[in-house]
């Protein structure tokens, strides 16, 4: 009984990162119908931007995070157009391939520039925990769910409440009539990408002092990502955030009773019985998995 | 079409005049290494080429091959040849839930639901210690012989994974000329269409996915006797299903040739930069697989077809009347 | 119109009905595309299916050749149930259709296209292509033989699609539209060609907006509305009937001139 609210708080705590991932790329799926199977190394270039900034300018991850922000996001912008931009209008397999590539290419760039080795950011405040009744959290992880939180938050407002957000949602609703309508939808597309990069970039610099930086650690995550996104629906940014929730329970509940080993295997399940029994998900609408692109 | 098999010949050719000509062990073993992933980027083809059904998760099958023959051999002394029937009546049943799936499932759906499969047997491989040895991997003993497939001669070993490349290459081209062929293509173009015209585009892609899983297996276990060492985490791994698409998908997806030119020039590069640069930085290696992943991206973009129909069509003069 | 040998059927009462629908209802959430249509069609009829947009035509197309499953009701070819059978074990029952948005096979040569049609009925592949050959000259595309199909005009598309559903050896065709979208110059060519297949024998059910074309091939004609079958015989007599006028034709009508 005891452990409860231990595994409720490392639950949260872990949702909450997970969700800032998610959510940038069910965003990109929902707007420009595509899965980016790049998004892992996104997330990789966030850590070692995080791990750069602090080896060599002695900058914290969340000094780095407000000035760096800028140029995650033009990383983003600038990927879309260099990469994405070619293909937007070409077949699915075509966009799965180009995402793929870039996967391949990011990930063996990180490799040759810095090698393998895992580097660690370790903050002065990296061994901190706080007390909150009988659980334990460490402060590090603590400040990166508030960020997360925060940052979801902000997308989900701006999504919202802005013009521009409403512009995005018309187009994953329907790209022809919001061309119609007089949307620039090539400009939405660059938007979405960029700030579905954005997002996974700064879960990047927020995991930095928690989880050791190497050129494959995206890779963990993406899977994580990818069977979060398909429970949530794919597009569905609410959908996200609540898979997240149940993603993260299903690691730390399976960590503790199945040990670290064979969690993997938890939610590789999780994922191929939502596959085969939803494959919409939890918000996707009906029938959503038979459509496809 | 017509015209595609010359260029076929010769490569084949080419692959079993070489050991009459060549002696560099080294040499031999790339064109085995050639040859063999030529193979398993055909057998990807067929699934993904011909029936159009992409997936990232092929390592499945082949992991499923490398560990039968390895498991059947090391535990209970079974010649590595029962060990690939094994493997590939496993990477059936396996390619059947595939299948099933891709009939349920379009677009990215399909791909996730693929790497999540090889994943799962990459997780099940390293942690069941008392039956695969979990990560260590499995050491693939070594007893002379045709039967146990104990073959320290490289040229033996070419004509052998040559047989298995023409065999597959075979496949293909049934594919391409058959009314199965004829079917198949039609579903890749528009899968309703071809239904109303009374074609069973369900039953085909599960079976061609079936044949893509068993020759897989086929080719993973023959790489387990003759690279010797079964790593869970290699054959199991997205890397290498991507590789596979990859052979296939800068040769030619969809043509019987183009995954052996595209494994071909993959396998060539690779191995001389790690002659190259293999010992000093290690990492420097890695700058083979940046060129992939930018040719994987520069190819889909400007020649999707591929570089066999693309040099194809700029060899040819163009035929009045036919546009592109 | 000569070489008919069946009498047109009034309602398929009398005649050896070919392809019967009875009480079909197709429901999509709140609205009902199809409610409880049913008609008989004799072996060599020519019957034709008009409605305005949004009245279930293509639904109840879609229903026939098997893509959806209706609610209730059947469709039964020769006393074969057809409903709950998937689209190519109905075409390979005997029913083939064409599509209203045109789907050929961009990637492949007019002649493959066809050939996947014949593939159906045959085994051997140089059978087919000769099948195939045979009806590409049928249908007037004889010179086309080796173009890829993405290249043709539209009216060369309509012509393909009717060449690859032929090439099944159908009992019945479903023609959608086989009109639209066409210029002027390429209808009566079309129109003859719908004609020519019907005097050899052919049972069809064409949907047809152009008014003219229709009454002019049609034995019979249906009319549906909102989901529902509002009339059904000979074209005089629906084109002159009040619901059909009021519902679809607009208020002052008057019969069409016979089309050349």
């Amino acid at each position: 009984m005891q452990v409860i609210p231990q595994l409720l708080v490392s639950t949260i705590l872990l949702g909450g990162i997970y969700a800032l991932i998610a959510v940038g790329l069910t965003l990109i799926f929902g707007v420009m119908r595509v899965v980016n199977f790049a998004h892992g190394e996104f997330l990789m270039l966030g850590m070692y931007l995080a791990f750069w900034a602090f080896a060599l300018l002695h900058l914290d991850p969340y000094a780095t995070l407000v000035l760096a922000l800028p140029v995650v996001f033009a990383a983003g912008w600038a990927s879309y157009r260099l990469v994405m931009r070619p293909v937007i209008h070409a077949s699915h397999n075509v966009q799965v391939f180009t995402t793929v590539g870039l996967s391949i290419a990011l990930q063996n760039l990180a490799l040759v520039l810095w090698t393998a080795d895992s580097h660690f950011v370790r903050t002065s405040y990296y061994a901190v925990v706080v007390r909150l009744g009988p659980a334990v959290l460490n402060l590090a992880q603590a400040a990166a769910f508030a960020v997360a939180v925060l940052a979801t938050a902000a997308l989900f407002a701006f999504m919202r409440w802005s013009y521009t957000g409403k512009v995005m949602r018309a187009t994953a609703q329907d790209r022809q009539a919001a061309s119609l309508m007089g949307i620039d939808t090539g400009r939405v597309f660059a938007l979405t990408w960029a700030v579905g990069v954005t997002c996974v970039g700064v879960a990047g610099i927020l995991l930095a002092p928690i989880y050791p930086v190497y050129p494959t650690v995206g890779l963990q995550f993406v899977l994580i990502a990818y069977v979060t996104v398909v429970l949530g629906g794919l597009g569905e940014m609410a959908g996200a955030v609540v898979a997240s929730l149940i993603v993260a329970a299903v690691e730390v509940i399976g960590s503790y009773t199945v040990g670290t080993a064979w969690k993997e295997a938890l939610y590789l399940v999780l994922f191929i019985a939502i596959l085969l029994l939803r494959p919409a998900g939890l918000f996707g609408q009906r029938g959503a998995e038979t459509v496809g692109a | 079409m017509s015209g595609a098999t010359a260029p076929a010949v010769a490569f084949f050719a080419l692959a079993a005049l070489a050991p009459v000509v060549v002696r560099d062990a080294f040499l031999l073993d790339g064109l085995v290494l050639i040859l063999l992933w030529g193979s398993v980027a055909a057998a990807w083809n067929v699934a993904g080429g011909y029936a159009g059904q992409v997936s990232l998760g092929h390592s499945v099958f082949f992991g499923l091959g490398a560990y039968s023959a390895a498991l059947l051999g090391t535990r209970w002394g079974l010649s590595p040849w029962i060990g690939l029937a094994v493997g590939a009546v496993l990477a059936i049943a396996v390619g059947f839930v595939i299948g099933f799936l891709s009939n349920r499932l379009r677009g990215p759906y399909f791909v996730l639901a693929t790497i999540a499969f090889s994943q799962v047997l990459l997780i099940v491989a390293s942690r069941w210690r008392a039956f695969t040895s979990g990560s260590e991997g499995i050491a693939v003993p070594f007893r002379p012989g045709f039967w146990t497939l104990g073959i320290a001669d490289k040229r033996v070993w070419v004509y052998l994974i040559l047989a298995l490349a023409v065999g597959v290459y075979l496949v293909q081209l049934y594919l391409e000329r058959s009314r199965r062929g004829y079917q198949l293509a039609a579903v890749r173009e528009d899968e309703d269409a071809a239904l109303s015209l009374g074609v069973p585009a369900r039953r085909l892609k599960v079976a061609a996915i079936a044949v893509s899983a068993a020759l897989t297996a086929a080719c993973g276990a023959l790489w387990a006797q003759y690279v010797g060492f079964v790593d869970p985490f290699y054959v199991f791994s997205v890397d290498l299903s991507v590789r596979f698409a990859l052979g296939a998908v800068l040769g030619g997806i969809g043509t019987a040739l183009g995954p052996f030119v595209g494994a071909a020039l993959v396998t060539t590069l690779e191995t001389y930069l790690r002659a190259r640069f293999g010992g000093i930085g290690a990492g420097l290696v890695g700058i083979y697989l940046i060129i992939y992943g930018v040719a994987l991206i520069a190819i889909v973009r400007f020649a999707p077809q591929g570089l066999v129909p693309w040099l194809g069509a700029r060899w040819r003069r163009p035929a009045a009347g036919t546009a592109r | 119109m000569a070489g008919r040998a069946v009498a047109p059927a009034r309602g398929g009462h009398r005649a050896v009905s070919l392809l019967s629908v009875a009480g079909v209802t197709k429901r999509f959430g709140g609205i009902t595309a199809n409610r409880e249509i049913a008609f008989d069609v004799a072996a060599g009829e020519l019957v034709g299916v008009i409605g305005p947009n949004g009245s279930g035509k293509s639904t109840l197309f879609e229903v026939i050749s098997g893509f959806y499953h209706p609610d209730e009701g059947e469709v039964r070819l020769d006393g074969h149930r057809l409903t709950g059978l998937s689209p190519d074990r109905v075409c390979r029952l005997g029913v083939a259709r064409t599509f209203q948005k045109l789907r050929p096979f961009a990637g492949l040569t007019v002649v493959d296209n066809i050939m996947v049609g014949a593939l159906t009925r045959t085994r051997d592949v140089r059978h087919a292509r000769e099948r195939a050959r045979a009806l590409l000259e049928r249908v007037g595309l004889g010179d086309k033989a080796e173009a890829h199909a993405g290249t043709l005009s539209t009216g060369q598309r309509k012509r393909l699609e009717l060449a690859r559903a032929l090439a099944t050896e159908p009992r019945v065709l479903l023609l959608d539209e086989v009109t639209g979208g066409v210029d002027q110059r390429t209808i009566p060519g079309l129109v003859q060609l719908v004609r020519e297949l019907h005097a050899g024998g052919l049972t069809l059910i064409v949907i047809e907006h152009n008014m003219r074309v229709i009454t002019a091939v049609a034995q019979r004609i249906v009319a549906l509305y909102l989901g529902e079958k509002i009339a059904d015989g000979p074209p005089d007599a629906v084109t002159r009937d009040r619901r059909v006028v009021e519902a679809y034709l607009g208020q002052a009508y008057a019969a069409p001139a016979p089309a050349p």
